[in-house]
């Protein structure tokens, strides 16, 4: 009986054993052995090497990728081996998350200035500033983009590669005489398009994706106005003349109907009209505009059919699509939220050496050149990169001209809790113009600052 | 050598029930127990700014819950959604049981139909609705802009409209058009699982027991409140569990139908732990709220139950 029973307890132990190891997950087919020396560097892309659907959504960092991943195993053979481990959009709170229960933590990730805050708060990612100040290309950047990297406490935490204005796309057709400067001159032709069943322009005027909009029209339109969100000393500050006139001026559109209704529906569906020809302009990032709004027809109906970055390429060199700074009032400068594109390497990172020596790799120029036209999007940050032969087309010029024209700053300026920020500014927004169009506008902004600043 | 068999026999016995049960008890544990003593735990820190640690502040996440305009305003739109949603669907679920229970002359087919959304993932479900309501080119956009039907000067665009004059920020009443929507939406997605419980509970009533009360006179408003409707209590009381459940908790067809908006109007509770959770990345507060939620879900279920029983009773 002694026997039956220890033949019991193994059998069960032999079950447990055996279901235990079916949950554990299959290794990966392209995984090395323990045997092979070279080191990996994880990264975090919210792109996936082994999607080949052309029509994915993020088929252009798909494909980057794919072809890289090789080319730097094979230069690095024996020393590291990229590993990419594609993520959601929400990689930066996966990083918060992994970093705070030590988890799978990535070597380096690619990521936004704009969430740079978001990691201070949370201890999330080292200080570079001794490795990027050491490095040979760090004279080449653009200040503007390393103060974007730069903390409070003036210690740089990522490594800018690119950077994205926003500006306005628009139709020609639409606005032959070129797209409007000043705001009355924007107001004046739109009660033309309108009488002519036309949408002057649509924007980002919803509260999806828990705020996003709050860097996109609206801060264009404020800063345009010489508004902004904060003080300067961490707090937000929406009550101001020149948001208020921001604001009035916002209603205006909304009201006479120059703007259509989808532009305060979200999940994108406000690209349409602009893509379809039926709205004149959209104000939005360099990137996004480039990268995202395809396939395109003119109001005169001339198609851009690639379903790739190529369509705005060839409606630019054609002629029939234009980028500008946004308006601005009479005198004023035009204004835009800046977005910096490069890498952080987290706390608790495993290979921050062959992270290092992937960011060298990214930062030749060559490699620069691609990883800016196809996984991070925007101009470069490096003077010398800027003057490869790819940034020199039309498109590129255009951009550039608008940077150039626009007063281009980070819309979060000093705010450091970034999510609350932006999902109150937004609400605020959107309630102004269109859930409340007729609220004292001085009185909700400032109930929306004092809802911020309440925590501070 | 029978006495030392015969204890070890009743020893093996006793055990192997806990043996059998304890894979099963160890998932479990692993993965319901520790996620909500740790979520108990998460709802009692807060994270210190630049370090990145969390740190013991007893019940400053529940008290900065309970002061915000944000949960009051998604508590108000989440009891709204739930009304509406229990409401439409167990009535709507009711009627059509009854109608299939007739045997009429193609009623596997319209079961088969009856099917179709409760197949389709939340997310599809909802992405479907709205291509019928976004403005310029949405199916139902025409119907419902008529000025005539719903007010000038341009009737109502189902994802943008705010109703105006709303009570308060913190009590948005009337709800948006939006909201009203949602319910709609997500009560066709369950109903033909509802319906299936219904249907099922329907058919179970005897046929004799019918007859007898039509012999005695009852009339069918008297045969369905006297006879039908105690007969298929524990089954109703089920469905409305399950409703509950569903309603308070779901989320996909929030996310893909609305997303929370237009504005915030219908950001529901779930929603909005998402928001905090995944988006505001606060910890603390998140786990506050899945600690009111919880208990939200239990007090509703322990007032169904008592309701119920207090109903057989009587």
């Amino acid at each position: 009986m002694l026997r039956y029973r220890q033949m019991t307890f193994f059998a069960f132990f032999v079950s447990m054993l055996l279901f235990l190891s079916s949950c554990t997950a299959p290794a990966s087919p392209g995984e090395p052995s323990a045997t092979q020396e070279a080191a990996p560097v994880v990264t975090w892309y919210y792109y996936d090497q082994d999607n080949t659907d052309p029509e994915a959504n993020e088929r252009i960092g798909n494909f980057y990728l794919a072809e890289t991943i090789p080319q730097f195993n094979e230069e690095f053979a024996g020393r590291y081996r990229w590993v990419n481990v594609p993520r959601d959009y929400n990689l930066v709170l996966d990083l918060v998350a992994a970093v705070q229960t030590n988890g799978d933590i990535p070597d380096v990730m690619r990521t936004g200035a704009v969430d740079l805050p978001t990691f201070l708060l949370n201890n999330t990612v080292q200080d570079l500033t001794d490795y990027v100040k050491g490095a040979a290309w760090y004279a080449d950047l653009d200040p503007k983009a390393v103060e974007a990297c730069t903390a409070p406490d003036g210690k740089i935490y990522c490594v800018p590669v690119s950077e994205s204005p926003y500006l306005v796309y628009f139709w020609t057709e639409m606005y032959p005489d070129g797209f409007p400067t000043t705001t009355d001159a924007f107001l004046a032709k739109a009660a033309e398009l309108k009488a002519a069943d036309k949408y002057a322009l649509t924007y980002w005027g919803s509260t999806a994706f828990d705020g996003e909009g709050a860097g996109r029209y609206f801060y264009q339109v404020i800063s345009s106005f010489g508004g902004s969100y904060d003080d300067g000393q961490g707090n937000m500050r929406l009550n101001t003349p020149e948001n208020i006139a921001a604001v009035e001026f916002m209603r205006e559109i909304v009201a006479n109907g120059y703007s259509p209704e989808a532009a305060f529906v979200g999940n994108f569906e406000e690209e349409a009209s602009f893509k379809d020809g039926l709205a004149g302009a959209f104000p939005t990032g360099f990137y996004v505009g480039y990268q995202y709004l395809n396939p395109l027809k003119s109001p005169s109906g001339q198609e851009f059919n690639t379903i790739s970055a190529q369509d705005m390429e060839d409606a630019v060199n054609a002629g029939v699509m234009g980028l500008v700074p946004i308006f601005a009032p009479e005198g004023g400068t035009p204004g835009c939220h800046m977005d910096v594109f490069g890498f952080v390497i987290p706390n608790g990172a495993k290979n921050v050496e062959g992270a290092k020596a992937y960011i060298d790799w990214i930062m030749q120029k060559d490699r620069a050149v691609q990883w800016v036209l196809r996984a991070g999007g925007g101009v470069p940050v490096a003077s010398s990169v800027r003057e490869d032969a790819a940034f020199q087309t039309e498109i590129f010029k255009q951009a550039a001209a608008a940077l150039g024209a626009s007063d281009c700053k980070p819309w979060y300026g000093s705010l450091n809790r970034i999510p609350e920020a932006k999902k109150i500014i937004t609400e605020t927004m959107f309630d102004l113009l269109k859930g409340n169009p007729n609220a004292d506008i001085a009185a909700a902004l400032a109930a929306a600052e004092a809802e911020y600043n309440s925590s501070n | 050598m029978n006495q030392t068999q015969k204890p070890l026999r009743i020893s093996v016995g006793r055990w192997l029930p806990f043996w059998v049960l304890l894979p099963a008890m160890l998932i479990i544990a692993a993965i319901q127990l520790y996620p909500t003593i740790y979520t108990i735990l998460l709802s009692l820190q807060q994270i210190e700014p630049g370090t990145g640690r969390f740190v013991f502040v007893g019940v400053r996440n529940f008290e900065r819950l309970l002061g915000s305009v944000a949960f009051v305003r998604s508590l108000v739109h989440t009891v709204v959604f739930l009304l509406g949603y229990v409401v439409l669907t167990l009535s709507a679920s009711f009627a059509i049981a009854l109608l299939l229970r007739q045997r009429l002359r193609f009623t596997p087919l319209y079961i088969t139909l009856l099917f179709v959304p409760w197949v389709i993932s939340d997310v599809v479900a909802g992405a479907v609705w709205r291509l019928f309501v976004v403005p310029d080119y949405g199916l139902f956009s025409p119907f419902f802009a008529n000025p005539t039907l719903f007010g000038e000067p341009n009737g109502i665009s189902i994802l943008t409209t705010v109703p105006p004059n709303q009570f308060s920020p913190r009590i948005p009443l009337p709800p948006a058009p939006a909201l009203l929507f949602l319910v709609v939406a997500s009560a066709w997605k369950i109903l033909p699982f509802t319906t299936l419980l219904i249907l099922g509970a329907l058919q179970t009533v005897a046929q004799e027991v019918q007859e007898s009360a039509r012999i005695d006179g009852a009339s069918n408003l008297q045969l369905l409140r006297h006879i039908i409707l105690p007969l298929i209590r524990p089954m109703l009381a089920v469905t409305l569990f399950y409703l509950i459940l569903g309603g308070i908790n779901g989320v996909g067809m929030v996310f893909s139908l609305t997303g929370g908006g237009p504005g915030t109007s219908t950001e529901v509770l779930s929603y909005l732990l998402y928001s905090i959770g995944f988006s505001k990345l606060d910890f603390g507060l998140a786990g506050a709220l899945s600690v009111f939620i919880a208990m939200l879900n239990f007090g509703l279920i322990a007032l169904t139950l008592r309701l119920s029983a207090a109903y057989e009773e009587h």
